[in-house]
């Protein structure tokens, strides 16, 4: 049965080519764009996420405070649910920091002794808008001589400052791609409308005929609901491969570009996993655009009894 | 059982206005199963409001169309495809899907009432040759004549194997060989069983095959059960 209706919504395409080639492009940037709009969410949350675990305070203790004290101070930061990764870093070890990082001219590193490296409890938060007010709370420890953070972006003076770029970055790009997007999609949705309303006003006569023979409406709307679909999928396949082939191509510079920041999934399997899932969510939304344009389309046709 | 209940089709008292516009008044008759009978009357005279409130086009503005025991008031949009696919209609225009070959229109049909695809092409061969066109399966409607059009129609209606053929002026088109050659098989089909309800001004036609009148005129009955 599916057949009949397959061949029926493929004759009307074939028919027309124009118009069919002209919603397909549609669809076909509209997915383009919401592939690659999806790749940059997930790559500016990876961003913020990156920044917001990797190890930012450093609580710098002074050099008279007692071992048992730091395992007390070390404990009670490990027990606060907005706080992880706590590590000791002692004076030696500070030393081998300093050194590693030196190791270029050997001299600096055998100019220093480890006395004069101070001990520190390093440690991240969950997120960073609980990064200030951590930092304050550690700075009035007794055995704390002072505390510094890491995250610094393009020369912020205060943490505040970086998280409220890290988060107006991300949600430019969030707004921003949902926003256009969301415009396309509507576009899309009214070229699909003009394109399935001219197919009901071409088959006026045929769903006459068909009504009086005692075809179902699922069967007069099958073919337009397939022809719609076709045209959906082929525009998130489309749109979903063109995107996917930029990517690809684009991924070793831009990775190479961030460095450590894992901006796109480093193995092969991730990235595929990551057009896996956005290929899934179009496939799934492109179903919802056909059903809703042809749908739509077919329930304006005004019936007569 | 009562004779109410042994018609197939039955009017009580219908009337139906469009309007301002009486089409048909205060209009009885009932129709058996297996009978052929022929609506007449000049044009606007109500013979294709009859066939349209059989085939649950249209629903009265007063009285009751009861086909095979089923109120057509109470037909929806649930229930109003699989009724119709139980009546075979012949159109004085055709209605045949002109993009569609000759088989293909049969086949739609078929695929209408749910038959398996598997066996549509035995069931329109055998239905395409009983109308005597076999030969043209896999023309479009374009590269045939009118009486050829008028075939696939009726090839098309009786495909379905329905209990009721309506034929709304079929042989409006046609020439008089054509027009005979469509009654004979239409007359064929009746022996078969079929009730056949058919809407002429063809007093010809009429005069010809001695079958049951019903003569509208004015929105009314006038001369009912005629045996000619």
């Amino acid at each position: 049965m599916f057949n009949i209706h397959f061949r029926t919504a493929w004759s009307y395409i074939r028919r027309s080519p124009f118009q069919a080639l002209a919603v397909s492009f549609v669809l076909t940037l509209t997915f383009f764009v919401a592939t690659i709009v999806s790749v940059l969410v997930y790559s500016s949350s990876r961003m913020l996420s990156y920044f917001e675990t990797r190890p930012q305070v450093i609580a710098f203790l002074k050099s008279d405070a007692e071992e048992g004290d730091i395992a007390d101070l070390q404990q009670r930061l490990q027990a606060n649910p907005n706080i992880k990764d706590v590590k000791y870093v002692s004076k030696e070890e500070a030393l081998l920091i300093y050194q590693e990082a030196t190791s270029d001219n050997p001299l600096l590193g055998q100019l220093v002794s480890p006395s004069i490296f101070p001990a520190s409890l390093e440690f991240s938060v969950t997120d960073l808008s609980f990064a200030q007010s951590t930092i304050d709370t550690v700075r009035q420890e007794a055995i704390v001589d002072s505390v510094g953070f890491t995250a610094a972006l393009g020369g912020e003076a205060s943490l505040d400052d970086v998280i409220g770029r890290l988060k107006t970055v991300t949600n430019y790009v969030r707004i921003g791609g949902i926003t256009f997007v969301g415009l396309l999609v509507v576009t899309s949705l009214v070229i699909l409308l003009v394109i399935t309303g001219m197919r009901v006003v071409g088959r006026r006569e045929e769903v006459e005929i068909l009504n009086l023979i005692g075809a179902t409406k699922g069967f007069i709307r099958s073919p337009l609901v397939i022809e719609a679909s076709i045209y959906t999928l082929s525009g998130v396949v489309l749109g979903w491969a063109i995107a996917f082939i930029a990517v690809l191509y684009l991924a070793p510079s831009v990775v190479m570009y961030f460095g450590e920041i894992p901006i796109l999934p480093k193995d092969a399997i991730g990235l595929f996993k990551l057009f896996g899932i956005i290929l899934g969510i179009e496939v799934f939304a492109g179903a919802i655009l056909a059903l809703s344009g042809s749908l739509l389309t077919i329930s304006r046709v005004k019936k007569v009894r | 059982m009562s004779q109410e209940e042994t018609l197939l089709i039955n009017f009580k008292n219908v009337t139906k206005t469009y309007g301002s516009v009486v089409a048909l008044d205060d209009v009885s008759f009932g129709v058996k199963k297996g009978e052929f009978v022929f609506i007449t009357g000049p044009s606007g005279a109500g013979k294709t409001t009859i066939l349209k409130l059989i085939l649950g086009e249209i629903i009265p503005t007063k009285g009751e169309v009861r086909v095979d025991n089923l109120n057509i008031i109470n037909l929806n949009d649930k229930n109003l495809p699989s009724y119709r696919q139980k009546i075979g209609v012949i159109f004085q225009d055709f209605k045949v899907l002109p993009d569609r070959t000759v088989f293909e229109n049969v086949a739609v049909a078929l695929a209408v009432v749910g038959l398996p695809e598997s066996e549509w092409e035995e069931r329109a061969k055998h239905i395409l040759k009983l109308v005597g066109l076999g030969r043209q399966a896999n023309l479009f409607p374009s590269q045939l004549s009118g009486g050829e059009l008028q075939r696939v129609s009726l090839a098309r209606a009786l495909s379905i194997n329905p209990k009721i053929i309506l034929a709304d002026e079929p042989t409006g088109n046609l020439d008089w060989k054509t027009s005979d050659s469509l009654m004979e098989l239409l007359e064929k089909i009746n022996k078969e069983g079929k009730t056949i309800i058919m809407a002429t001004h063809n007093m010809e036609i009429v005069g010809k095959y001695k079958k049951r009148v019903i003569h509208l005129n004015g929105a009314k009955i006038t001369e009912a059960d005629k045996e000619k």
